[in-house]
Formats: C-alpha cells, sequence, structure tokens
C-alpha cells in the first residue's frame, strides 16, 4: 500500500512500546489543582471567583470578552484556596486560580443526548462554552477554527491521528477506547463548517487504530481513514494537509485558505463529550512515559494537576532524572522543576535520566545541508541561525524565519548539535518588537 | 523529589547521535576504492605519503587545539579526511617534506587557525596544495612526471590536453586507462572507476547531491567539447573527478542552495576549462575550486529557497 506523505521530515525513534498497548486510567486527586487563565492561544482571562468561594467541578472561573480566547473551568469540585502568578509549563508567570479538592467527588456528565440535531451555530456555542481547544498542544480556541471566515468555504475536515511526537500514545489511546465519540465529534466538526468531507490520518506504526476506525466508518459515506507514512512531523498541520489533500497552504496562510480544517483526535472526542453531556474541558488524556519513568502509563488527568503528582502516580523516577519535559521530545518544554501544572494543551510528561540526555556542545555549522532536506517547510535552516548569530533579523526574516513551526527536524539532523529554534525565537521576537514600532 | 538537577535546554530534546563523526568516516570510508588502486600502482610511495599526511593531519590537530585551548576532536575525522585528500592530490614522487608542509598548511592553517571546522572559507586540502604548487611550481611539474613504479617516466595524462587531435595524440592513455587504472600523475588520479565507487556511495548516504558534480562535469564536457577539445578525454583526465565528487561537494566550502550549487558547479566548470586550456594544465581544478569557494557565500545569498506553498509541488 502506498503510504501518503510530505517531503522532508525525520525518522526519529518512536519509542513508543511502553505505552501504547496499555488502557487509559484513571488516577488519584492531587492535594491541590493549579488553573492557569492562560491555557489557550488568545487573551487571558480574569477569574470570576475569589479566594474562599467553593467550586463545582465544571464551573466556569476564568473568562474573557476577547473574539480569540476560551473559558477555564474548575477541574475539581473543592475550595478556592488562592488566587495568584504561578510559572506555568513555559516558565512564565500566569495568574492562576489553586483549588483544594474535595476528598469526594461528585460523579457527573454521564447522561448522554443525542448530538446529531445539534446545529452549526449550536455546535459552535458548545466548543466555545466548554472553553474547548486544540488539544494536541497548540491549543487554539476551537469555535473559532470552527468559524470559518467570509469566503473561505471549507469542504474537508481532517482529524490528526498521526501522534507523530516520539513516545506519545495518548491520541493512540482515544482512538481506540473512544472510537465511536471521535467519529461523532468529526461529525460535528463537518456540521459546524459545512464540510462534505472528512478524513481521520492515522500513521502506518498505529494500524491496530486505523482498522478499528476503518469497521466503525463502513457503510459511512465521506468519511475515510487516511494511512500516513511513519514520519515526523505527519501530523503537523500544514503537512498534513499536503500529504492526505495534496493542497498546500501558502506562507503565512491558514489552513482555511484551502478549504480544509484539521483538528486533534482529542479535541473531537472533547468536542462530543461537551455536546452529548454538557462537560467542559477539565480532564484529558496524557501519556507519562521515558526511560527515566518506572512505570510508564497513558492517564485522565484533571487539569491542574501537578507533573510532581503525575510523576508519583507512575511510581516515581527511574534512576537519577536529567530532563523532564511537558508535551513530546521533539517540541516539548524542558522543565527545572516539577511544579508545573497540566493544561488542556499538555499531551504527555517524558522522563530522561541523567545518562539517558546527552548534552552536546554546540559547534559550527559546517554547511552540511542536512537541515535543508529535513525541513518540512522547505527554509534553510543554517541561514536562519546565520543570520540571528549577528542580528540581522531582517534577514533572517528573507531566510523565512516567520515560517518556521519550530517542529525541531533541523536540529534532530544537525551534525554540529546547533539549537535552531532557540535561534528562531530570538529572531522572532525581535521581528515583532521591531514591527510594533 | 530531587529536581534541582534537571536540564533545562531548548527543544528538540532528541537527536541523531554522532552524526559529525559518521559523516566525515563515511568520506574516509568512500575514499577506500581510490587508496587501494592507488598503492596498487605506486607501492610504497603511495603507503608513505597517505600515511605521512594522515599522522601530521592528526599531529597538527592536536597541537593546535592544545595551544587554543579547545578539546581535540579526532573522532570527527575530518583532519584525517584533510591529510588523505591532500596527499592524493600529489605525485607519488614528491619529497615527503612537502607532504608535510601541506598538511600542516591545510590543517594548522586554513582549518583551525580560522576557527575550526566549519569557518574555512577555502576548501583545506586544496589551499595546502595550490599553497605547494606557488612554492615550487617547477619540480612540482617534473615529479607529475615521475609515475610508475620502476621508474619508467609516465607523463601525467594531463599533457596531452590541449593537443587537439595533433601529432601527439596518439601517445595519450586511453579512455579505459584512465577509467580503470593509470599510473601516471598524481595519487588520487590513477582511476576514476575507484572515484565513482566512492562518490556513489557518499550520494546514496546523503553527504553529496548530484547538483555540484554534475554542473561541473556537464560544464567542463560542453565547454571543452566547444573548444575543440576531446570532451570526454577532458573530463576522465587529471584532477578533475576527484575534485568534482570530493572536493568541490566539501560541506563548508561550496554552497547550501541547490541552486547556488548548480550556478558554483558550473563557474568552477568554466575556471577549468579556461585554466587547463590557456594556463596551465597541473593544478588548474584545485584553482578552480578555490575561485569557487571564494564565491560561494556570494551565491547563497542571491538565492532564496522556495518556502512549503509558495510553488506547486516540484517533488
Ligand atoms: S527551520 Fe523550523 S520548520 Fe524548518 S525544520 Fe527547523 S524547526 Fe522545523
Ligand atoms: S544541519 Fe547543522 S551543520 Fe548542517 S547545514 Fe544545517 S545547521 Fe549547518
Amino acid at each position: 500500500m502506498e503510504l501518503k506523505t510530505f517531503r522532508g521530515g525525520i525518522h526519529p525513534p518512536y519509542q513508543k512500546e511502553a505505552t501504547a498497548n496499555r488502557a487509559t486510567v484513571e488516577i488519584s486527586l492531587p492535594a491541590e489543582v493549579v488553573i492557569p487563565m492562560q491555557q489557550h492561544v488568545g487573551a487571558p482571562d480574569s477569574p470570576t471567583v475569589s479566594v474562599g468561594d467553593r467550586v463545582e467541578a465544571g464551573q466556569k472561573i476564568g473568562t474573557s470578552e476577547a473574539f480569540i480566547s476560551a473559558p477555564v473551568h474548575a477541574s475539581v469540585s473543592g475550595t478556592v484556596k488562592a488566587i495568584e502568578d504561578r510559572p506555568d509549563f513555559t516558565g512564565a508567570l500566569v495568574q492562576s486560580v489553586v483549588i483544594t479538592p474535595d476528598p469526594g467527588q461528585p460523579s457527573k456528565w454521564t447522561d448522554k443526548r443525542d448530538t446529531s440535531n445539534l446545529s452549526a451555530d449550536q455546535i459552535r456555542d458548545i466548543a466555545k462554552e466548554a472553553g474547548l481547544v486544540g488539544l494536541g498542544g497548540a491549543a487554539f480556541p476551537t469555535y473559532v477554527k470552527l468559524s470559518p471566515p467570509e469566503g473561505k468555504p471549507i469542504d474537508t475536515v481532517i482529524i490528526n491521528g498521526c501522534e507523530c511526537e516520539p513516545f506519545l500514545t495518548c491520541d493512540h489511546r482515544l482512538m481506540l477506547e473512544r472510537t465511536d465519540d471521535l467519529i461523532a465529534g468529526l461529525k460535528l466538526m463537518m456540521k459546524a463548517v459545512g464540510a462534505q468531507r472528512g478524513y481521520i490520518g492515522v500513521e502506518a506504526n498505529k494500524m491496530d487504530a486505523a482498522d478499528t476506525l476503518t469497521a466503525k466508518l463502513a457503510g459511512e459515506a465521506g468519511i475515510d481513514v487516511s494511512i500516513l507514512e511513519v514520519k515526523y512531523p505527519e501530523g503537523a498541520e500544514k503537512m498534513l494537509i499536503d500529504a492526505i489533500t495534496g493542497r498546500r497552504v501558502p506562507p503565512g496562510k491558514l489552513p482555511s485558505e484551502v478549504g480544509v480544517l484539521v483538528q486533534n483526535v482529542g479535541t473531537a472526542v472533547a468536542l462530543q463529550d461537551a455536546a452529548s453531556t454538557g462537560k467542559p474541558v477539565i480532564d484529558r488524556v496524557i501519556t507519562v512515559t521515558g526511560p527515566g519513568i518506572k512505570e510508564p502509563k497513558n492517564m485522565l488527568v484533571k487539569v491542574g494537576t501537578s507533573i510532581e503528582h503525575l510523576i508519583e502516580q507512575c511510581g516515581g523516577f527511574a534512576g537519577t532524572p536529567g530532563k523532564v519535559i511537558m508535551g513530546g521530545p521533539m517540541t516539548g518544554w524542558a522543565q527545572k522543576d516539577l511544579t508545573a501544572a497540566v493544561v488542556k494543551g499538555t499531551s504527555g510528561v517524558v522522563v530522561f535520566d541523567s545518562a539517558s540526555v546527552d548534552v552536546e556542545e554546540e559547534q559550527r555549522c559546517v554547511g552540511c545541508d542536512k537541515c535543508l532536506d529535513a525541513c518540512p517547510m522547505f527554509l534553510m535552516p543554517n541561514f536562519i541561525v546565520k543570520y540571528a548569530k549577528v542580528g540581522k533579523w531582517e534577514m533572517a526574516d528573507k531566510f523565512g524565519v516567520n515560517d518556521c513551526f519550530e517542529c525541531g527536524c533541523c536540529s534532530y539532523v544537525c551534525p554540529s548539535g546547533i539549537s535552531h529554534i532557540a535561534y528562531v525565537r530570538k529572531a522572532k521576537a525581535e521581528l515583532t518588537a521591531a514591527e510594533k514600532k | 523529589m530531587a529536581s534541582q538537577d534537571l536540564i533545562v535546554s531548548s527543544p528538540p530534546h532528541l537527536r541523531e547521535k554522532g552524526l559529525m563523526g559518521s559523516a566525515m568516516r563515511d568520506v574516509a570510508i568512500a575514499l577506500i576504492p581510490l587508496i587501494a588502486v592507488s598503492i596498487g600502482f605506486f607501492r610504497l610511495y603511495a603507503v608513505v605519503n597517505l600515511a605521512v599526511a594522515v599522522v601530521t593531519a592528526i599531529l597538527c590537530e592536536l597541537v593546535m587545539r592544545a595551544i587554543m585551548g579547545k578539546k581535540a576532536n579526532i573522532g570527527d575525522f575530518s583532519a584525517i579526511v584533510t591529510g588523505l585528500l591532500l596527499a592524493l592530490l600529489l605525485p607519488p614522487a614528491v619529497p615527503l617534506w612537502w607532504v608535510v608542509i601541506g598538511v600542516v598548511i591545510a590543517v594548522a592553517i586554513v582549518k583551525e587557525l580560522m576557527g575550526g571546522l566549519g569557518s574555512n572559507l577555502f576548501n583545506p586540502a586544496l589551499f595546502g596544495f595550490a599553497t605547494l604548487m606557488i612554492m615550487a611550481r617547477v619540480p612540482l611539474q617534473v615529479s607529475y612526471n615521475l609515475g610508475s613504479i620502476d621508474g619508467v617516466t609516465t607523463a601525467t595524462p594531463l599533457t596531452f590536453i590541449g593537443v587537439g587531435s595533433g601529432p601527439l595524440s596518439g601517445f595519450r592513455p586511453g579512455y579505459w586507462d584512465l577509467f580503470f587504472g593509470h599510473a601516471g600523475g598524481a595519487l588520487g588520479e590513477v582511476s576514476v572507476l575507484a572515484i565513482l565507487v566512492g562518490a556513489a556511495y557518499l550520494i546514496y548516504k546523503g553527504h553529496v547531491t548530484w547538483q555540484i558534480p554534475a554542473s561541473i562535469l556537464g560544464t567542463c564536457f560542453v565547454l571543452s567539447a566547444i573548444l575543440g577539445e576531446n570532451p570526454l578525454y577532458f573530463i576522465l583526465a587529471g584532477g578533475l573527478m576527484l575534485g568534482a565528487f570530493f572536493m568541490a561537494t566539501d560541506w563548508v566550502t561550496s554552497p547550501d542552495n541547490r541552486w547556488a550549487q548548480i550556478v558554483y558547479g558550473v563557474l568552477i566548470g568554466v575556471l577549468v576549462v579556461v585554466i587547463r586550456l590557456y594556463a596551465a594544465p597541473v593544478g588548474a581544478v584545485a584553482f578552480s575550486i578555490l575561485i569557487g569557494n571564494a564565491f560561494a557565500p556570494l551565491l547563497d545569498r542571491m538565492f532564496v529557497r522556495k518556502k512549503f506553498g509558495e510553488v506547486k509541488a516540484v517533488a
């Protein structure tokens, strides 16, 4: 079978064996949950509760008037202990509501209603009220994506089930364990944007998921499973659209430009949950794994749970921890301590023990061009770095720094151990600052 | 829980391991067929020259790194490759101290003193060779003619370039000699086949792309034909094959953009033809590539790669 794919990219070791076959488990409640007022792309929320208030799980505790924003909800029933700035997973201080959970939590959202008669507007409202954002990590508010701009009709919705980041298996588990809800969520999205075609893109290393989906979709018109080559970053929005539809989103443009909407597996399931039971985004499945974790797991986790608690739930560290990454190993954030909380966009925690972290000194670029061949955006990462190093931001711009989506393929293949993304971020910040002036 | 020693660095947190060492090691591996044929023809001459060059290269790197207080990096094979290439550029009967001087210039000065691998504008081996050419032009010319093992003088095949189909042309070596093995000229000029085998390996490994060698050889072929030379002989003779596949393609000193690489190849090709025909055949390839090196940064600035989505698929 010919597998679909894009041009460029890399083949890192996937290392998903540890958790791919482990069913999702629930974990115990943490002593406190920390809910940041900004877990999404867009304007931050303002708290709508005060210290000492009692809150119910699923109650809205932060909102914003801005178009691009998403409300946040209490992930547990309990008491508001504090409202203060806490460092999030990027290290930035973000205003957060800290809640002490009650020992017993009410069971809610068990009644399901039929979602097939919802209108496009109702679906958008549900997504907005549920605080739904892209759960693949991008955390862009979903209802904005479900509101296609005037004159740019969307004919195709793609569910991203690639999970091309090494180690992570949470989307894989969702495809197996929540197959029906995933398909129902996709249908809601197609209805919201008026698309006739639906695809679920799955990498060829998850054939069990692909087969399950294909079986469920038998006789379903307009929705297909698309099997993709196992390659990173197959699940990047633009790459995925290219692989499945052959359409290429122009530089600086959104997928709606070519009539496509891409959503992650978790987002589709969460949309169906919100539509059928009214449950907002207060928990999610994440994978806690890596050579530095004793018992790697896929787990259902309340938003606001600290990394430390997750690691305890996995039996603690194996060996001395060297690097703790929030997210996948290609794009995730290295943590300096274990206090950061799981947010809606967190897909996993990957721990390397100190023996399996390699700290390589950055050498000079040797012009091997390996990064050119790896870059899925067809940029010249070595030139971006070269100009960023000497502060020639306009040249970095000319070589496409703003089209870089920080996938890390260039650094992965670089024999000189260059961290392109650090330079890319610096250059982007400088260019944005210069534009504002 | 111990958390204060966690390493924080920017993503990605996975890297392909030991790439630099393996890439340069692959270049050394790719040179093995050529080295083998060369030793087959020149016996001890070749063995001694290659050994002296490699040992000198390693010593230079160790000494320079020690002086500059940097970590030695022999494992990345780049000094070794430079030593091998320089020895291959020289004729077998060259005085040994020339080999030493050439390598010292290449590794100690061009490579290390200019900031280490990645900072050099010129290909180290070629620069070392070119310096020797300028220092000792006449004796070097003569020693090119001291080829074969039993001391019989064999002229470098380059002597026959520019003679067209005149009376001398009957004496030149045949294509098959050049292709499979011919004891004239430098160590690395003995067999085109051996070079192509090594080059195929490098291309297969993804270390070298076709753009540079193809544009150099194509340009030489067409231009020499236009100027009345035998084009096949022109590209098979002398160090052109070695230069096109192993030296012009040097990562550091060639352009990175694919289009820039083609322009660079055409430029070198034109220079080779002009220098060989109107100046001096020996060293023409080396000087052409060095001039090409000088233009590489400029060429890279002239082209910007087409981004994803900017054009229709060019796959
Ligand atoms: S330059 Fe950006 S888009 Fe290209 S490979 Fe590097 S990180 Fe990915
Ligand atoms: S992969 Fe690294 S060494 Fe090679 S060209 Fe790119 S930046 Fe330079």
